[in-house]
């Protein structure tokens, strides 16, 4: 392999590169690598704060709790149901949003705030105002539906209903992102497609299907990973609502680790629920990455 | 075309209904009396406007400690997430570093990273240093938060300014460090302002960390402050909207102001992340 000739100012200039690298690089392993190494050491520890004499290494006690623990797997499995429920949910509202929102507005900001503002929003607060919707007596929807005849529903009292307002509220929360990347991706396809689509005598839906969909392909994938990662980190929105209830019907695996390790103080065993987590969110992350990259491969 | 007209100004309408109704309902909420809204049916219109929950928001809870706390958190984060990331930036896109885009994929690799296992780890450490309940704990970890999408927005900005005008400083006599100062510093001021303004949102909103590693009083921020406001019986849903409109208001003033650069810096960062 021949080597490549690197002269004195090229050296002097990586030289400045990695200087003014250095500083985030030191940032991410002193507030996340070494974090993780922390959590993964400490997945193999009895550590309990309330306990500390009863400290010690375990080896993989921790892990085989966990595979024992129904709480642990009721939590996964509302966690995988949030993914499949609000990932697709979100990308459909964000993408009719989105249709919305690339017509030819002669006044644009409206339409830009009105698509902003949940973004904008903290998600406790979305949790807050959802859960205020969703009130037995005083809510929102529980009057919308007396004026349609229906009964009043204890939404937030019922596992199945508390489910359903949870999933209405970080849809509601999370479209107008996707909304925006695919905006985003709308405005990039060049309108000599639709003109020459419709001198094929397209329909609008043929147009939709076959030009506006394949080339809004990038952004869906990437409005995908984004969303698909958020929605496994689901914490805020149940907390602020139900608080994992009713009993712990609406309990993410986040809001199981937070209760383990922040409530009970058993750190040794939180981490190794953590550490799980971490696992499978890098498993999914990888899995779509290695599919965006086959997609580009395959042109 | 009338009806295409009719049909722009439906597509607006269902827009903003949309993003604006839930917190237009918090604003009416926030003006009702306690009696008022234990009325059943629900009104809709407050019926005698009240600033009585704004001015309880402040008396029952300390309140303008927790905006000063997330405002001094957010700013500091922000100034040192963009400091930092301008300089790998920088250091990426014009300084050809060996394996740059691999170092920047890193970054954004962490950005993936769920935050929780983070938090777990991060309040054992933060408590053996004492930090716990103090804006460092905060700040550090927000910094690192918004670095994927801050080095991205401004790697893409720094991309679009000609390098001969560097070169022209440098031949006037300027050094790299100074060339990258007078010259690209100024020019990517939109894109520096843009990455501030999303760091800046992400850690106004974040909660669980604000929750685990800050939640006493002297360093509690707004979300955490308003989600733990429990009233003596029940919810006091009064209160909670006038203090939701409260920690709102800053937000939207940020957005109206400064739309433009967040829709394209959303998009910048997330379209080529």
């Amino acid at each position: 392999m021949a080597r490549v000739r690197v002269g004195p100012l090229e050296r002097a200039e990586r030289r400045l590169g990695y200087a003014l690298l250095a500083p985030a690089l030191l940032l991410l392993a002193t507030v996340v690598l070494y974090p993780i190494a922390t959590l993964l050491w400490t997945s193999t520890q009895q550590l309990h704060l309330a306990q500390p004499w009863l400290e010690g290494f375990v080896g993989w006690e921790n892990y085989a709790r966990a595979m024992d623990d129904p709480r642990f797997w009721s939590s996964l499995g509302t966690t995988l149901i949030y993914v499949a429920v609000t990932v697709p949910g979100a990308i459909l509202c964000g993408l009719g949003l989105a249709l919305l929102a690339n017509l030819p507005f002669r006044v644009k900001w409206p339409v830009r705030l009105g698509l902003l503002l949940p973004w904008a929003l903290p998600l406790v607060f979305a949790g807050l105002i959802f859960r205020w919707f969703f009130e037995y007596e005083q809510g929102l929807v529980n009057a919308g539906l007396g004026l349609l005849g229906i009964e009043k529903q204890r939404w937030l009292s019922t596992p199945d209903l508390a489910f359903v307002a949870t999933c209405a509220a970080i849809v509601w929360k999370s479209s107008s992102f996707v909304a925006l990347v695919l905006l985003a991706g709308l405005q990039a396809i060049p309108a000599s497609l639709y003109e020459a689509a419709a001198v094929d005598g397209a329909s609008a839906w043929q147009r939709f299907r076959h030009v506006t969909l394949p080339m809004l392909r990038p952004a869906i994938v990437v409005a995908l990973i984004f969303r698909t990662i958020t929605a496994i980190q689901t914490f805020d929105i149940p907390y602020a609502m139900t608080g994992g209830g009713p009993g712990h019907s609406t309990e993410t695996l986040a809001m199981y680790v937070h209760r383990t390790t922040i409530d009970v103080l058993d750190f040794g065993y939180g981490s190794a629920l953590a550490a799980l987590m971490f696992l499978l969110s890098l498993a999914l992350t990888s899995l779509y990455i290695r599919q965006t990259r086959r997609d580009e491969g395959g042109g | 075309m009338p009806s295409f007209r009719k049909a722009r100004a439906l597509a607006a309408l269902v827009i903003v209904a949309n993003g604006v109704i839930p917190a237009l309902w918090i604003l009416l909420t926030s003006m009702k009396t306690e009696t008022e809204l234990m009325r059943v049916p629900i009104t809709i219109l407050p019926d005698t406007p009240t600033i009585a929950n704004y001015v309880r928001v402040f008396v029952d809870q300390p309140m303008l400690t927790f905006l000063w706390n997330s405002l001094a958190v957010a700013t500091l984060s922000t100034v040192l997430c963009v400091f930092v990331s301008a300089l790998a930036a920088y250091a990426i896109v014009r300084l050809r570093v060996p394996m740059g885009t691999l170092i920047l994929s890193g970054i954004v690799l962490v950005s993936m990273f769920p935050l929780i296992s983070l938090m777990v780890p991060l309040f054992q450490i933060m408590r053996t240093v004492e930090l716990l309940n103090t804006w460092p704990a905060l700040i550090l970890p927000y910094a690192v938060l918004s670095m994927p999408v801050c080095t991205l927005v401004l790697a893409s900005f720094f991309q679009d300014i000609p390098q001969d005008l560097e070169r022209a400083a440098e031949i006037d006599g300027c050094t790299r460090l100074g060339a990258m100062w007078h010259v690209v510093v100024p020019l990517a001021g939109p894109g520096i302002f843009t990455a501030a303004i999303l760091a800046f949102v992400n850690a106004w909103d974040e909660f669980l960390l604000a929750l685990t590693l800050s939640p006493r009083v002297p360093a509690r921020t707004v979300p955490v402050g308003i989600t733990l406001y429990q009233g003596e019986f029940a919810f006091p849903w009064p209160i909670i909207s006038a203090a939701l409109i409260v920690a709102i208001v800053p937000i939207c003033l940020l957005i109206v102001v400064f739309q433009e650069r967040v829709v394209g810096g959303l998009t910048a960062g997330g379209v080529k992340g």
